[in-house]
């Protein structure tokens, strides 16, 4: 198995930049303040001090000076509400990075890769997309309307794939189970899966049924 | 003035627990089983555990009644999450951080004033060091468990592990090697490495640290150079981290026992996936396939956890299938509940009781078939077994084979406790074994 890193080491970054990408939905930028990940790894992240935290998959490159987690604000979720009305100059409270949700340094060269994300799920994608130029991949970006294709500019157009289940602006009209039920995947793309659990649940077994390994699948669920 | 612990929880408490004793006997305390004639009265519990933490709230209700009768003070530690903290900080007089016991004394000695120390959060490096340096008052002459790390990052669903303890943290190998020389060279016959995660062990030091691996092969060295018999486990270790490198020095050294402990806690990928387990059967099966090549006569044991949010039918009987594929000589099979604090008690326990009471029959069933088949292969042969104890009734001695298969023989002679025996193994049954020890019975005093 892909060996990772892992720190306890708690750091205070100092926020650079909150940018907007909808009314919900945020990247939170601040310094890296030498920390070292694999694309894919997240952090746990919270005010200094706070008691109050949460894990965010890492979205930027991990060949930039700076970090960035993508986040969307819930009702009931006190750090994202919090971590939104941040300002830059201010700090905030890191550890990590932890996770196994990493590519195989051998395979990235060498063999096809889906990537299916739903909502913010699409976090660790954009991380290996933007950290690996040479990835050949397909990402399907389930969300519900064309406003929540976060980014999409970051990724090749020949690549990514919107599924909107909402309305019948993005790449493809239904959700992302519904794309790849219509376009079977080849079993030998090694299939990376994130997001919520009903649609990690659905697409892994729609793949386990066209033929995918289980060595191909990699997932990892948001909570 | 004397004290009473009580500890609720796992082989990890128990730990805990040895170290709080020492600080406590440090002090001039003296330790007592009868709760009534103690004035300080303590607890080392599990929070994430609904049952102990039902006991704890049971067992100071009591106490704080007879504070109105006599003066007392009251404590309680060990794995909490802050939501218990913050309900205990209002019924005992001091509740601290595992990390913090170091401080205890100093805590009992500002008894009527709430500290600034036992109001801190703890973090999980403030005090680690400190608190491993104590040296614990074990509870047995032969047997012992020493923590070569707190936390855990793993962030398994069902589990509030890395709320109560914090993040990974390894100790120093130095110190842990050199609490294991010393226990064998008093006499310690079974070593126990404790931790969640044994196997990531000096993974948080990024290279500045030895892998377990290598603190297994410097145990195994020491065994070796210094010709003393003992046994060295270690619990729990991740399957994800379980690498060929352990397997291969456990193989390579007498002193490093044939026992695995590899959770599975279900046999089904979408389950793992939900548990956040970060393996898969396939990974775990190659672990498995691997441990039996290298170690052909290491037992092997399991945790499994039935009726997990969600399980279906079709997910228990790939669990089930793992489970009389692989063998296991024991499972330590619970029934979900929600823990407190875990991600997956936001979730709804929707697994009737009932369905999950007759998976783990059923899951139990099979591991006693496997067990007993094992059991009945080990008949005729003889094994060293270290004597643990008398059984209740006086008539039988009882112990433990490397692979921790119960043994009972019949023998009067109570110096065999904490000693080697070889026994011949004369009968099986589905957990245990029993057989009559062999001539030149103690085995270890020329080694």
């Amino acid at each position: 198995m892909e060996q990772v890193l892992t720190s306890i080491q708690k750091r205070i970054a100092t926020v650079l930049e909150v940018r907007n990408l909808t009314e919900s939905t945020y990247v939170l930028r601040f310094e890296r303040v030498g920390l070292e990940f694999k694309p894919g790894q997240y952090i746990v992240v919270g005010l200094p001090g706070s008691r109050e935290k949460r894990e965010y998959s890492i979205y930027s490159s991990a060949v930039l000076p700076y970090l960035e987690i993508l986040i969307k604000e819930v009702d009931t979720g006190d750090v994202s509400k919090k971590l939104k009305r941040l300002i830059p100059g201010e700090t905030v409270e890191i550890e990590g990075p932890f996770g196994y949700f990493v590519l195989d340094g051998h395979k990235i060269a060498t063999n096809d890769f889906l990537f299916i994300a739903s909502g913010t799920g699409i976090s660790p994608f954009h991380s290996f997309v933007a950290s690996y130029p040479q990835l050949n991949y397909t990402l399907l970006h389930g969300v519900r309307t064309q406003n929540e294709g976060y980014e999409k500019d970051d990724y090749d157009i020949n690549h990514h794939i919107l599924c909107t289940s909402r309305e019948d602006k993005g790449n493809f009209h239904g959700r992302v189970t519904d794309y790849i039920k219509k376009h079977p995947v080849d079993p030998l793309t090694l299939c990376y899966l994130c997001g919520n659990s009903e649609m990690v649940d659905d697409a892994y077994r729609i793949l386990e049924k066209q033929g995918v390994p289980p060595a191909h699948l990699h997932a990892e669920i948001y909570f | 003035m004397k004290y009473h612990l009580i500890t609720l929880g796992c082989q990890m408490n128990l730990s805990d627990s040895e170290r709080v004793i020492t600080v406590l006997n440090d002090m001039g305390l003296t330790r007592t089983e009868d709760e009534e004639e103690a004035s300080i009265l303590g607890i080392v519990a599990c929070s994430v555990r609904q049952k102990a933490i039902d006991k704890v709230y049971s067992r100071i209700y009591k106490w704080n009644k007879w504070k109105r009768k006599k003066p007392l003070l009251t404590f309680v530690s060990g794995c909490i999450l802050p939501a218990d903290k913050e309900k205990f900080l209002k019924t005992f007089d001091i509740v601290f951080h595992m990390n913090e016991v170091p401080a205890l004394p100093e805590m009992i000695k500002q008894y009527g004033i709430v500290t600034p120390m036992s109001l801190q959060i703890a973090t999980n490096e403030s005090n680690i060091d400190s608190f491993w340096k104590i040296s614990p008052k074990h509870n047995s002459s032969f047997e012992a468990y020493i923590p070569i790390q707190n936390g855990c990052d793993k962030f398994c669903t069902f589990c509030a592990v890395p709320y109560t303890r914090g993040r990974e943290v390894s100790r120093p190998s130095e110190e842990i090697l050199t609490e294991v020389r010393n226990l064998v060279l008093q006499g310690y016959k079974s070593i126990t490495l404790l931790g969640q995660n044994v196997n990531s062990y000096g993974f948080d030091k990024n290279g500045k640290e030895i892998q377990f691996h290598e603190l297994l092969m410097q145990i195994g060295e020491f065994g070796r150079t210094s010709g003393k018999q003992f046994w060295t486990y270690f619990t729990s270790p991740h399957p994800r981290d379980m690498n060929k490198e352990v397997i291969d020095v456990i193989a390579s050294y007498p002193v490093l026992a044939k026992q695995i402990h590899l959770p599975l806690q279900s046999g089904d990928n979408m389950v793992l996936i939900h548990m956040n387990r970060k393996y898969k059967l396939e990974e775990y099966r190659e672990v498995v396939h691997y441990v039996r090549e290298k170690l052909p006569t290491a037992t092997l044991f399991t945790d499994i956890i039935t009726g997990f949010t969600g399980e279906t039918e079709e997910q228990f009987m790939n669990t089930l299938r793992a489970v009389t594929e692989f063998k296991y000589n024991m499972s330590f099979t619970a029934i979900y509940s929600p823990r407190p604090g875990a991600v997956s008690s936001r979730w709804i326990d929707d697994v009737p009781h009932q369905v999950k009471k007759q998976r783990l029959h059923i899951l139990n069933d099979e591991v006693e078939k496997s067990s007993f088949e094992y059991n009945k292969s080990l008949m005729g042969k003889t094994l060293p077994v270290l004597v643990i104890n008398k059984d209740r009734k006086g008539e039988y001695t009882m112990g433990l084979t490397e692979g921790k298969i119960n043994v009972r023989f019949l023998s009067s002679n109570e110096s065999m406790i904490g000693k080697f025996v070889n026994v011949k193994i004369t009968s099986a049954a589905e957990f245990s074994i029993a057989g009559e020890p062999v001539l030149a019975e103690i085995l270890e005093e020329s080694k």
